[in-house]
């Protein structure tokens, strides 16, 4: 903990972080000041007014916590009459106007104005006018739908678009209790980070065109992730419900803060990654094309492993490095080629200064900790002396580039461990049909060389393997927890000295030098 | 009772013009100034006890004194000229009469504080008072009063004009900040003041147009000259705009201090039509209302104001004969309120319309005592949660027409016949 100093909350002497605001200072010692506005990525606004604080003998009275810093000897009142009083009022303020449609608004159940409204209105409303009518489901693009009825006016969504983005496409026009959030004429939202007004709208008037009416919040189970649609490793929650009758399904991606890699936000294309776990996945285990047992399949690939001269082996980027520890050890036991050869997942270009990056791939820089070659040259060379190709889940052929194996491979005898459906597992001899990493645990490295880890969000009702249990029936030789625990010590030394338990919760820098924090 | 200082040159035909003007004395105290250091002018100021006549009273010397020594940022004047509040008609006189006598303050102020660029915020809808005032902005850079060496002197100094775009939020001074730098006009939160943090985050001074011009008459004949005048603790002179039910509605220049209803009958000529005084709103529509028995005994300052539970304001005295009906008026006040409401923050953004509402719904007669006790109840609840003052600014009046004028309220509510109209 930084610097420190001692104030007092309600009478009672507390010691917290210097430099913070009241909201942030309390947030971390577990007193809740209620807010609307504040964001720590957006600053303090004050304009919800919900924060409302006294300051015994202060100067004014009354402050916004949002934006008052905490300071040696402060004596802050949270719980007297006055202050419960005004947080009542503005509760009541806040609602009159507001629809209260919470039966068919996507946001009920995860709601602040509901949750406040539990704790700190809690009457009937005294609304004995007609309300103001505004807006409603209006199409804000990227997938935004805002309703202006429902909105607080916390600009939250306003700021967003002007101080993270810098594209600001949204503003507040009209006065008084006319004001509303709108796009200009002709400009809708045109940013690769507009869902996350989603996110940062406290109540439900920014809806996500995407995941809205489909599933209640309070059937979502939310695990910790991290995003694998890019090498910046976002972490994200997974947001995934088992329906009656039906399968664990994925609803939807949100951000999940971690200061060191992505702070507050995801993009929107990693966010909508969530598709690609639940639709276009191998599913089955097949022989020639045709479904079958995993034993009949494991006979059959153990045999041409077996009986190959120069066997190589393809590893996808998107591999834990569990994973290729794996992969590396069945190989050298089968004195094979490996190769990482991945350049069909980078897209030149593609990438921005803030969260986005060109390679679509989460532990590239796994291949260069394992030291696991990632050349076109080493590949070619390989792949044009191999008479096998057992190909972990790498979409070699995902972008045109890599047409220029369609030849060699016709020719190939392919073995594909797949957690997707691709070119290479149909024309596989044999696929195997593996979890996806919503489904396993495990370690990756990002392109900044932050090492995070992450565990399994989602529970098939019948759950494919691992990879590293296919690895294991296929003959690989390192496939038990301590044995790749060991092996990735070996390559990456600073982690021998750390505690599972003590694993720093975003994640270990690996670079020496001072981190590049996302202060975002 | 009238006093001619800042309304010297009212009367006087084409004092406007540069010419004119400097044969009256205008730009005269200049030479005195520029002798003078600086801080010995803000002193002069203090020492005359000039209050800002912007509706707050704040002493106008002090404030500048709040500037920060030391810091390596221009500091800025901005004259206030949004005049907006309603019954306030005092600053367009000087804008259009004697806009010299502001320059010549402006000069004087900008020396005093180190400023060298003074920006004046006139509201939009004061058309002719700006062309007026540009006008005679640009004959005092031809005459070289403005400009690199203002006259003659080793000090530069450059004045524009920025028009509003008719918001009255804008007088509030930061919106007013807002507006200038380009923005939505939306009152910031303080602190930071704009003395430390203003214009373009420098250190700013924001003064109204009467302060500043009242700036000439102290330097020219020293402070205790302005203080012959007033009372002790609100002394010189102000701009009363007199307006309402009287025989001579107008603008008159008085000392401070003047028995509020001695001025309304001998100034402004009493009550019209020889009919009965119902209230006085003392300084403007934000002011909360004086009945008749409490009119007799305020005068025209600030403590005297305070002690009856109301303010000075704007000195916009409106005189209210017998036939007012205190519940339209109040829902002309709160509808003002809410149209100019900015709508940043929660209380007065919602509630001066849910306000609204409910008074026009008891005017249809739809309306219950428990109306009232809410309309109440909700200028409670409102007033000073906001960023600024301006829901203070309405539910301090309106909670004085329900306290004094309750019965009127209850009328409607019990379906009584409404009172006579005029």
């Amino acid at each position: 903990m930084a610097e420190t100093v001692k104030l007092f909350v309600n009478g009672q002497e507390v010691e917290v972080e210097s430099g913070k605001n009241l909201i942030d200072a309390f947030k971390v010692i577990g007193v809740e000041i209620p807010h609307f506005c504040y964001h720590p990525a957006l600053g303090a606004d004050g304009n919800c007014r919900m924060c409302l604080v006294g300051i015994e003998d202060g100067r004014p009275p009354l402050v916004p916590a949002c934006k008052t810093p905490v300071a040696e000897g402060l004596k802050v009142q949270l719980d007297t009459e006055k202050i419960k009083k005004i947080q009542h009022d503005v509760m009541e303020l806040e609602l009159i106007n507001h629809p209260t449609d919470c039966p068919v608004c996507d946001q009920a159940g995860e709601c602040t104005l509901q949750d406040y409204y539990m704790t700190y209105d809690h009457q009937a409303s005294r609304m004995r006018v007609p309300q103001v009518l505004k807006g409603k489901k209006m199409d804000f693009g990227c997938g935004v739908i805002h309703d202006q009825e429902r909105c607080v006016l916390c600009a939250r969504c306003v700021r967003f678009t002007r101080l993270i983005t810098k594209t600001g496409e949204l503003g507040i026009v009209n006065r008084s209790d006319e004001a509303r959030v709108t796009t200009f004429p002709g400009r809708k939202l045109d940013n690769r980070y507009a869902l996350n007004v989603v996110d940062l709208c406290p109540v439900g008037a920014m809806t996500s065109k995407d995941f809205r009416f489909k599933q209640r919040a309070w059937f979502l189970s939310r695990s910790s992730g991290i995003c694998h649609g890019c090498a910046k490793g976002c972490n994200i929650f997974i947001d995934h419900n088992r329906e009656k009758g039906g399968d664990d399904r994925i609803y939807r991606f949100r951000a999940r803060h971690n200061g060191l890699v992505n702070g507050y936000f995801i993009c929107d294309a990693g966010r909508l990654s969530y598709h690609q776990e639940n639709e276009g996945r191998l599913g089955t285990t097949r022989l020639a094309g045709k479904d079958c047992t995993i034993d009949e399949a494991v006979e059959t690939a153990r045999r041409k492993i077996e009986n190959a001269r120069k066997p190589l082996f393809l590893i996808s980027p998107n591999c834990t490095l569990e994973q290729m520890i794996a992969i590396k050890g069945l190989a050298t036991a089968r004195k094979g080629r490996v190769s990482g050869y991945s350049d069909s997942y980078i897209m030149e270009g593609d990438g921005d200064d803030f969260l986005i990056r060109d390679d679509k791939s989460a532990n590239r820089a796994g291949f260069a900790a394992l030291g696991i070659d990632t050349t076109l040259e080493a590949f070619r060379l390989a792949l044009n002396e191999a008479d096998l190709l057992v190909n972990f889940n790498n979409d070699l052929l995902r972008s045109e580039a890599s047409g220029t194996f369609t030849e060699k491979l016709s020719a190939l005898t392919v073995i594909a461990v797949s957690s997707h459906d691709n070119t290479l597992t149909r024309k596989a001899t044999v696929a195997f049909s593996v979890s996806s990493y919503s489904e396993y645990g495990g370690t990756i490295i990002n392109q900044d060389q932050i090492l995070q880890r992450f565990t399994a969000a989602v529970v098939k009702n019948d759950p494919v393997p691992n990879m590293i249990e296919v690895v294991r029936l296929l003959g690989g030789p390192v496939t038990d927890d301590v044995t790749i625990t060991k092996a990735m010590q070996d390559a990456i030394p600073v982690l021998a000295g750390i505690e599972a338990t003590a694993f720093p919760t975003a994640g270990l820098n690996l670079k020496e030098k001072e981190t590049d924090h996302v202060t975002a | 009772m009238e006093v001619r200082i800042l309304s010297r040159k009212f009367d006087i035909a084409d004092a406007h013009l540069l010419e004119v003007a400097k044969q009256h004395g205008a730009y005269a105290t200049l030479d005195k100034v520029f002798a003078m250091p600086p801080a010995d002018v803000t002193d002069e100021v203090k020492n005359s006890g000039l209050r800002g006549r912007g509706g707050a009273g704040f002493p106008a010397g002090l404030k500048w004194s709040f500037l920060p020594k030391g810091v390596d940022k221009p500091v800025y004047l901005t004259v206030n000229s949004d005049e907006s509040e309603p019954a306030t008609f005092k600053d367009r006189y000087i804008l259009t009469r004697d806009p010299h006598l502001l320059i010549e303050g402006i000069i004087i102020c900008c020396y005093a504080i180190g400023c060298h660029d003074c920006y004046i915020y006139i509201r939009g809808e004061y058309t002719t008072q700006r062309k007026a005032l540009q006008f005679a902005i640009d004959e005092a850079y031809a005459a070289g009063y403005l400009g690199e060496k203002v006259a003659g002197h080793d000090f530069k100094l450059d004045v524009t004009v920025h028009r509003g775009a008719g918001a009255y939020v804008c007088g509030e001074e930061t919106a007013l900040l807002e507006s200038i730098e380009g923005r939505k006009g939306q009152p910031r939160s303080k602190p930071p003041f704009p003395a430390v943090a203003g214009l373009y985050g420098c250190p700013t001074i924001i003064n109204n147009v009467q302060t500043i011009a009242s700036l000439p008459f102290i330097l020219a004949n020293g402070a205790a000259a302005y203080k012959a005048y007033g009372t002790e603790k609100s002394p010189g002179t102000h701009l009363f705009g007199i307006s309402g039910h009287v025989e001579k509605p107008g603008m008159y220049e008085l000392p401070l201090g003047l028995p509020l209803l001695e001025v309304i009958e001998k100034m402004a000529g009493g009550v019209w039509r020889g009919r009965k005084l119902k209230a006085v709103i003392p300084g403007g529509s934000s002011t909360p209302v004086l009945t008749p028995e409490e009119a007799a005994t305020a005068t025209l300052d600030y403590e005297s104001m305070a002690a009856h539970k109301t303010m000075f304001g704007s000195g916009g005295i409106v005189v209210l004969d017998e036939t007012v009906d205190v519940v339209e008026l109040t829902k002309n006040l709160i509808d003002f309120y809410h149209h100019e409401s900015c709508g940043q923050c929660t209380p007065c953004r919602e509630g001066l319309g849910w306000m609204l509402k409910i008074v026009k719904q008891l005017l249809r007669g739809e309306g219950t005592i428990a109306d009232i006790e809410l309309l109440r109840e909700l200028c409670d609840n409102i007033e000073m949660k906001t960023v600024c003052v301006l829901s203070a600014a309405c539910t301090m009046p309106v909670r004085s027409y329900l306290d004094k004028f309750r019965s009127e309220f209850v009328a409607y509510a019990t379906d009584r016949p409404k009172p006579e109209q005029a």
